[in-house]
Order: structure tokens, then C-alpha cells, then sequence
């Protein structure tokens, strides 16, 4: 379980970006993040793992306090949980095997790692990786070659690698096509109901949280405003999320 | 916007007194108006162009008029006073919020630094008139290089292209001649058989003891010259790699103290670049002695420190998307180094090593002027023995090896920016061994390098006799009042001769950058004639570094700054016309078809749409010029071309090395206000 308390940020150039932000998540929810742009879910789903530091709050995951970790214990965690990013962040120039290895990174010993020697295991499990996400027959190439809902296949075969027990998933599909966002949401679900990974995911579109997840959390300018299920925002609920100003738009 | 209502306020109630303030402080009221760039330039240019007034009348009596008996001053304070009375009615104009002609100020502080520049620089223009038939043989010389012999009368004699054409008629004819041979020169160029001191491969197999002269090939002095660029582009940029991660804050702010060996490393590396390879050369020979050992190693460091530049602020632009995924699998420093970082650099790094790889052999053909190894040794024997023929093959000799060099980097780093991914097939066993091959090639080329430039790494830890005093000197520098007056004197100078040089030799070159862009020459026979023909000229005179021009202009115009100037005019003149003739070309053509089509004739076209385009692009490469004109203005002493190379070759050579401190700390504080300023500049208007 999951347990954020009371977590604020505030940026050096004095953006509060995230403002006593306290909710729970259980092992196995999909959790959408929801909030327009800039209110915070990026930061959010960013201190989890500590890629940003949280002026204060706590974080406690399976009694394990993420806030107090350091060095080699913010490494270890973060390794058992998986990021998949809007722009997917695959290193262009390297190859989709590279890309996909480089989720091992955790887990291996830096002076190998650094010479691109792996274990046997690992070479199979990229296979194994690429295969789940249909990309097999593309594992020498390199990664630029790819469509955009190609290479956020690989950054979800990427988080994979890191066998995570929890995926963190920040916009992963507002760079792609309504058709491939349904695509890469499908392959989140079935972590979530086969794998049983809990999924925190911020997303733009509500007709995709209706869809794919289990409950949602709203933001707006760094506050909690929402928690509850994904039915229960109704247009009430909207106007209070998004302002007053903003329109439900459908998209398929 | 609460806050500045108050400012606003007074700006506004003080309107008409707030001009009066640059009468006290020429541009104070044009920093209050908001214009600080305009106030802060004035305010400047004031004080820099009234220092050199009355610098140079007290020193030069420049610009001397009598005003009565006992009387002199400079009549150069009539554009200072124009300059000044100009601040005070553009204040005026500001609080009036009209526009005033900055053409005036711009005419009165150009009317000030060329009238010095003139004067201190030794401007003789006549001299390259009444001096031509000494210009013309020179040149009949460089037409004329000494690349084959013939025997005349038993003696040996240079045979000229006139006289080449007459044995080779004579030999298709078939009748008899005199044998044609190549010059001993070419074989001190290229190459020749003779004695040579013994390799280490011939002691390592026991063929030869150390150092015993024994019979075989002697290298040629181009051939070393390129044996010394290509080590020292490959040791440059094996050393600049770790120090451009020091060097890069995206990369050391990770990492405790890093921010602090960041600033370190970036000033070193400031301080490094500001100092010339040549300069560098001077300080190498006093460490480890003369050769083409001393000449790798300093352009190694000025290229470490130019590489190191570059790799860092390349690893500082990388995208930063794959560094936080590398992050979050809970990868480690070194880990996000080598997946996220360095896969993302490769193509630029690669590209500016082959930059500098160019630049690099520039340097190679000059840094045997101090350093003693190369062909930059070999020009300055042929010039201090009058051998023009023999310094004209040098010279043809370095336009070809450049030339070429010049066109293989452009072409592979076009091909590596590209940066097309490959789709990978089964490499063939073909791919295979050729690969090897290169790799034995490469070993091969290294090994041959490293054998002919004498490098020898012992001699590192071996410092020559007097290497400890001068690091002691560099320490305690001399600032005596003397010392500092002819350092100041001499860095003027300089910087005049740079000044002169840019701007002379950039409006000469745009004429020719016109007839030199394929777009406007058009498609006719003869105007294709005339593009190919300027581009040559251009590519030609490119290719020679401004150094080796000296000697042409110091028989010409004699010893002195006018010398050196005129060779800096010749190489901004050949590559502001290669970069402003590819600026013409790359314009969007739209404009040129719509004023035609209003029936505008060819020159009218260029006015009204080619001008425009190409204003902001001709000044920026002019800015570019001038920051490698103040660089080069200070070696350009070292052939003869006056300026404070000359200082510095003197104070070297007399062991003046507290001095010689003196002048390179001048050095360095120059470039790095020329390069900021350059470089607020360009933010500023381009």
C-alpha cells in the first residue's frame, strides 16, 4: 500500500507546485491522476520515485518510508517501480535491446554495466519482454526507426525489465493518436489484472480514465480536489476540477 | 505591476531633468529611460575612444594641429566633442520618445578608431604601389614554385613552368633536351633518401644503437606536419572527453562539490583557449625542447581546452528525457552516464573532433615557427634565406594538403550529422575483415605518426633548464609602469590591427561573395566561369594561415603591423567571402522573384531583395572573424607582422619570462573581454 502525507513542493523559483497532497492507494489499483496542465501531476508521480524532491511530507510504500531513503536505498526502490513517460525518453541513437536492457540497470553490477555486458538472463528477458509488447522482430533496430506508439512499447518493455511491483505512468499516452493511446492503456490494464502491479497514471482525457481505471485522484494547482471513483465526476465535479470555464470534449 | 507605479512616476515628473544627467554622465540618462544597452555602449565607446585620443597624441601625436604658438592638440576631440553633444541630444530625443541617428555616433567613433588604427598600424598605402615591382617578383615567385630543376651550363637551376612546357614538347617531339628533375626541395617537402637517426623499431630489434645516424628515408616536412595534426587531434580529444563531463553542470551538479570543480574547470579552460597554439609553443619548447614533439603537445592543450569547450556545452544540450528514465530504474550515476548520456553526444563529438582536425592541421603548418618541427620550420628557413621559389612550394604544397583535408571533414561530418538510423543486416564477412583491415591501418598510421614526430614521454618528467624559472616568473609577473605602457601600446595595436584587418578585409570580400553565389551568377557559361574561379580563389587563399602570409607582406609593405595587417585582411577577405557567398545562397529566393516580376533589373533585384536577407548573417560571421582576428593579431609578430607577438617572441628569447607573463596575462584579459562583448553582441542584434 501506498501512503502519501501531507506532500508539498515547492520549486527554487517559488512555484508551489504540489500543496499538502494526502491520499492512499492499495496494491492493485489503477489510479488516474487527472488535472489540467500544470497542476501538479507530473511533480506528483515524480516524488514518488524521488526523481524530484519533496520540500515536505511523507511517502510510506509497503511501510517503507521512500522519503527517508538515501543513495543506494532510493536505487533499490526505485527499481521496483516502473516510469513510462509522454515523450518515452528512449535514447534515439541506441538500439531497442539497448533501450530495453537499460531497465536492468538496477539490478546489475556498474563495471559490467558499463562495458554493455549482461547476463544471459537478461539478453532472454528482452526477448521474452519485446515479445509481450509485439515488438520482437524489432529488437536490432534503433529506436528513432520506430512510430511514436512503437517506442512507447519499448519504454513500457523498458519499466518491465525492472520486474516492478507498482508502475508509474505520467501522461503515457498524450503524444499519441486516440487509437494508439487505447493500444498502450490496454497493455497497462493487463498488468494490472494479470500482473497485479498497482498503476498510478495521469491522464488527460476522462473518457479514458471512465475506461481503464479502478479510481481517480484530480489536482488542481497543487491541491487534492477529487477522490473517488471514476463515475462519481459528474459535471459538478468537472467544472470543479477543471474551472468553471472548461468543457467536457468526447473523444472515441 | 504595483510596484513599479511609483518608478513609473518619477520617470515620468523627472522627464525634462533626467537628459540633463548625460551631460555629467554621457549615457546615465539613457540607462534611466530603460535603454540600458544604448546608455552602457555609450557610455563605453565615450571612454574608450577619449582614452585612445589622448593616447594617441601623447605617444604618436596623432592627429596634431597647431592651434597658436605653443599650442597643439589633436583635432580627433572634434569627433569625440560630435560623439558627446550626440549623447545629449539623443537623451533629449528618448524623454521626447523621437528617435535620433545613431549613424552619427556609429561615424564619429569609426572616424576615431581608423585614424588611430591608421597611424599606430603604419598604414603606408603607397607602399603597396610605389613597392610593386618588389610585389611583383614575389609573386612571379609564388607563381613560379621551385618544383623541378634542370642543369644550365652545368649548374642547376630552377625549372619554371615555362621551361617544363618546352621539355615536354621537346620530348613528344621527340628531339633531344635537357634531363628535368625534381628539385631537392620537393624531397625536403615530401620526402627523400638520405641519413636518419636510427627508429626505435630498428634499436628494439637490434639493427641500430640509439641515435645512430644510419641511411634511409628521410620524412618530409608536410608529411610530419600532418603526422603532428592528427596525434594531436586524437590525444586531444582522448583527454578532452573526461574533462568536458567536468566541465558540464547538467552532469557535476549531480554529484557533491561538483558545482565548484564545474567553475574550476570552465575558467581553466577559458584561460587555456584565450592563449594561441603558437604562444603555446613558446612556453612547450622551454619545457620539453625543440621539435615536432613541442609542437603536438601544444596544439594538444588548446585543443583540449577548445574540444573540451564544445564536448561540454554539447552534453549540457542533450535531451534530458532519457537521463530521468535511466533514473528511474534505479541506475547509478556512472550508469546514467554511459546509457543516457553518452549515446546522445557520440555524432557531435565526433563532428567537432573532425572540426578541429581541421583546425588543428592550420596550426600544424605554423606551429613550426616557434616550435621547430613541420613545415611551419621549413617556411621560415626558405624566408630568412630569400628562397621565394622554395617557400612558394611550401606554400602550394600546405593549399593542397588543407584543401583536401578541409573537404574530407566537411563531407564526414555532414554524413555524421545526418545521424540516419541504419537498419541493421547480418554484417558480411566482407564488412568483417575490412574492418580489421582499417583497424590495422589505423594502428599503422599511429605508429608512423608517433615514430616521425619524436615523441618521446620521458622528456615530460625532464623538464629543459630554464622550464622552472619561467614557471616561477609566470608567477611573479612584471607590472612595472614601463613594462605595462609597452605591453598596453603593442595590445592597442593588436587589437587595431584586427580591427583594420575585419572590417577592411570583410567589405572587400563582399563584392566578390556576390560573384561568388551560384544563385545570382545564373547559368551562363561565362558568369559560371567567374563562380568557380572566385570560389577557388577563396578556397586557395583560405587554406594558407595568416602567419605564413607575412613574409609575402613584409617584402612587400616591409616589417612592421601594416605587414601583419594586410596578411589578416587576406585570410578574413578569402573566408567572409566563402561564408557570405554561401549566406547569398542560402536566401529565400521568393523575394528575389517578386521584384523581379515587378521589372526590376538584375542590380535593382539585389538591393531590395537580397540585401535585407543577408545583413544579419554577414554581421554575425564578421563578429565571428573578428574574434579570430584578435586571436591571430596576436601571433602575427612572430613572422614580422608587428604587434604584440613580437613582444612576446623577444621576451621569450631573452629569457624575460616574468615579462613574457606580463604579456600573455595581457593576452588572455583581452580575448576574454572581446569574446563576452563579442558574444553580448550577437545576443543583442542577431
Amino acid at each position: 500500500m501506498l501512503k502519501i502525507e501531507n506532500l508539498c513542493k515547492t520549486y527554487p523559483n517559488g512555484t508551489q507546485a504540489l500543496n499538502g497532497v494526502s491520499f492512499e492507494v492499495e496494491e492493485g489499483e489503477f489510479l488516474a491522476v487527472i488535472g489540467l496542465s500544470g497542476s501538479g501531476k507530473s511533480t506528483l508521480l515524480r516524488c514518488i520515485n524521488r526523481l524530484i524532491e519533496p520540500t515536505s511530507g511523507k511517502i510510506i510504500w509497503n511501510d517503507l518510508d521512500i522519503t527517508a531513503a538515501t543513495g543506494k536505498e532510493i536505487r533499490f526502490i526505485r527499481r521496483q517501480i516502473g516510469m513510462i513517460f509522454q515523450q518515452f525518453n528512449l535514447v534515439k541513437r541506441s538500439s531497442v535491446s539497448t533501450n530495453v536492457l537499460s531497465g536492468r540497470l538496477g539490478y546489475v553490477p556498474t563495471i559490467p554495466s558499463l562495458f554493455h555486458v549482461f547476463s544471459k538472463d537478461d539478453h532472454e528477458r528482452v526477448k521474452k519482454t519485446l515479445d509481450m509488447v509485439g515488438l520482437a522482430d524489432k529488437i536490432d533496430v534503433r529506436a528513432d526507426s520506430l512510430s511514436g506508439g512503437q517506442q512507447q512499447r519499448v519504454g513500457i518493455a523498458r519499466a518491465l525489465m525492472q520486474e516492478p511491483k507498482m508502475i508509474l505512468a505520467d501522461e503515457p499516452v498524450a503524444s499519441l493518436d486516440p487509437v494508439l493511446a487505447h493500444s498502450i492503456l490496454k497493455y497497462l490494464e493487463k498488468l494490472n489484472k494479470d500482473y497485479g502491479m498497482t498503476v498510478i497514471c495521469s491522464l488527460h482525457f476522462l473518457d479514458l480514465v471512465h475506461r481503464y481505471a479502478t479510481r481517480a485522484i484530480a489536482l488542481n494547482e497543487g491541491r487534492l480536489v477529487f477522490e473517488g471513483l471514476p463515475k462519481e465526476i459528474d459535471d459538478a465535479q468537472f467544472k470543479h476540477i477543471y474551472g468553471k470555464e472548461a468543457e467536457r470534449i468526447e473523444i472515441i | 505591476m504595483t510596484k513599479k507605479q511609483p518608478e513609473q512616476q518619477i520617470l515620468h515628473d523627472n522627464k525634462k531633468i533626467i537628459p540633463f544627467l548625460s551631460i555629467i554622465i554621457p549615457g546615465s540618462s539613457q540607462i534611466i529611460f530603460k535603454k540600458p544597452w544604448r546608455g552602457f555602449s555609450i557610455f563605453i565607446f565615450l571612454l574608450i575612444s577619449g582614452y585612445l585620443v589622448y593616447w594617441g597624441f601623447e605617444k604618436f601625436e596623432i592627429s596634431k594641429v597647431q592651434l597658436n604658438e605653443n599650442n597643439f592638440i589633436p583635432w580627433l576631440i572634434l569627433p569625440l566633442f560630435l560623439f558627446y553633444a550626440w549623447n545629449i541630444f539623443d537623451a533629449f530625443q528618448i524623454s521626447k520618445n523621437k528617435k535620433s541617428p545613431a549613424i552619427i555616433a556609429i561615424l564619429s567613433v569609426m572616424v576615431i578608431l581608423y585614424t588611430i588604427g591608421w597611424s599606430v598600424t603604419g598604414v603606408k598605402l603607397e607602399r603597396l604601389v610605389t613597392r610593386f615591382t618588389d610585389a611583383k617578383s614575389v609573386m612571379n615567385k609564388l607563381v613560379n614554385p621551385d618544383f623541378f630543376s634542370t642543369t644550365i651550363n652545368g649548374k642547376i637551376e630552377i625549372c619554371s613552368w615555362g621551361c617544363l612546357w618546352d621539355y615536354s614538347v621537346a620530348k613528344i617531339n621527340g628531339s633531344e633536351t635537357t634531363e628535368v628533375f625534381l628539385s631537392s626541395n620537393v624531397g625536403q617537402i615530401f620526402g627523400q633518401k638520405g641519413t636518419v637517426t636510427a627508429s626505435s623499431w630498428a634499436v628494439l630489434f637490434g639493427k641500430a644503437t640509439k641515435n645512430q645516424r644510419i641511411p634511409g628515408f628521410e620524412t618530409g616536412k608536410i608529411i610530419e606536419t600532418i603526422a603532428i595534426g592528427l596525434l594531436a587531434t586524437l590525444f586531444s580529444t582522448v583527454l578532452a572527453v573526461p574533462v568536458s563531463f567536468l566541465a558540464a553542470h547538467n552532469i557535476m551538479k549531480r554529484i557533491p562539490g561538483g558545482s565548484v570543480v564545474y567553475y574550476i574547470v570552465r575558467t581553466f579552460l577559458n584561460i587555456v583557449r584565450a592563449i594561441d597554439t603558437v604562444v603555446w609553443g613558446l612556453i612547450i619548447i622551454v619545457w620539453v625542447g625543440l621539435g615536432s614533439f613541442a609542437g603536438v603537445i601544444a596544439l594538444t592543450i588548446h585543443s583540449i581546452a577548445a574540444l573540451g569547450k564544445l564536448f561540454s556545452e554539447e552534453i549540457e544540450h542533450i535531451d534530458a528525457g532519457p537521463v530521468e528514465a535511466i533514473e528511474a530504474t534505479g541506475g547509478n550515476f556512472y550508469q546514467i552516464i554511459r546509457y543516457a548520456v553518452i549515446p546522445q553526444v557520440i555524432p557531435s563529438f565526433l563532428s567537432y573532433t573532425l572540426l578541429r582536425w581541421d583546425i588543428n592541421m592550420r596550426s600544424a603548418t605554423v606551429i613550426g615557427f616557434v616550435a621547430g618541427g613541420g613545415i611551419g620550420f621549413f617556411v621560415l628557413e626558405t624566408i630568412r634565406m630569400g628562397g621565394y621559389q622554395q617557400y612558394a612550394a611550401a606554400l602550394w604544397a600546405i593549399a593542397v594538403v588543407i584543401i583536401l583535408v578541409d573537404y574530407i571533414s566537411s563531407k564526414w561530418r555532414f554524413n555524421i550529422l545526418k545521424d540516419q538510423p541504419k537498419f541493421v543486416e547480418k554484417k558480411s564477412t566482407w564488412k568483417k575483415v575490412r574492418n580489421i583491415i582499417y583497424v590495422i591501418l589505423a594502428i599503422i598510421v599511429f605508429l608512423y605518426c608517433w615514430e616521425i614526430t619524436k615523441i618521446d614521454l620521458s622528456k615530460l618528467f625532464d623538464p629543459g633548464p630554464t622550464f622552472g624559472r619561467l614557471l616561477k616568473d609566470f608567477i611573479s609577473i612584471d607590472l612595472t609602469g614601463k613594462v605595462i605602457d609597452n605591453v598596453l601600446r603593442e595590445l592597442i595595436i593588436t587589437t587595431m590591427q584586427a580591427f583594420l584587418a575585419t572590417t577592411l578585409g570583410g567589405i572587400l570580400a563582399i563584392p566578390f561573395s556576390f560573384l561568388a553565389a551560384k544563385n545570382l551568377t545564373g547559368k551562363s557559361k561565362f558568369s559560371s566561369w567567374i563562380f568557380y574561379l572566385v570560389r577557388s580563389l577563396f578556397n586557395i587563399l583560405r587554406s594558407i594561415e595568416a602567419l605564413l602570409y607575412v613574409a609575402i607582406f613584409v617584402y612587400w609593405v616591409g616589417i612592421g603591423p601594416f605587414a601583419g595587417m594586410l596578411a589578416l585582411a587576406i585570410t578574413t577577405f578569402a573566408l567572409m567571402g566563402k561564408l557570405f557567398s554561401e549566406a547569398i545562397e542560402n536566401i529565400d529566393s521568393g523575394p528575389i522573384e517578386a521584384v523581379s516580376a515587378t521589372g526590376a533589373n538584375k542590380l535593382q533585384a539585389i538591393v531590395y531583395s537580397v540585401v535585407p536577407q543577408i545583413v544579419p548573417p554577414f554581421l554575425s560571421y564578421l563578429i565571428y572573424q573578428w574574434d579570430i582576428n584578435i586571436r591571430m593579431a596576436t601571433i602575427i609578430g612572430f613572422a614580422g607582422g608587428g604587434g604584440i607577438g613580437l613582444m612576446l617572441s623577444t621576451f621569450f628569447g631573452s629569457l624575460q619570462y616574468h615579462k613574457a607573463g606580463t604579456v600573455i596575462v595581457a593576452i588572455v584579459i583581452i580575448i576574454a573581454v572581446m569574446d563576452f562583448s563579442s558574444a553580448k553582441i550577437r545576443e543583442k542584434f542577431i
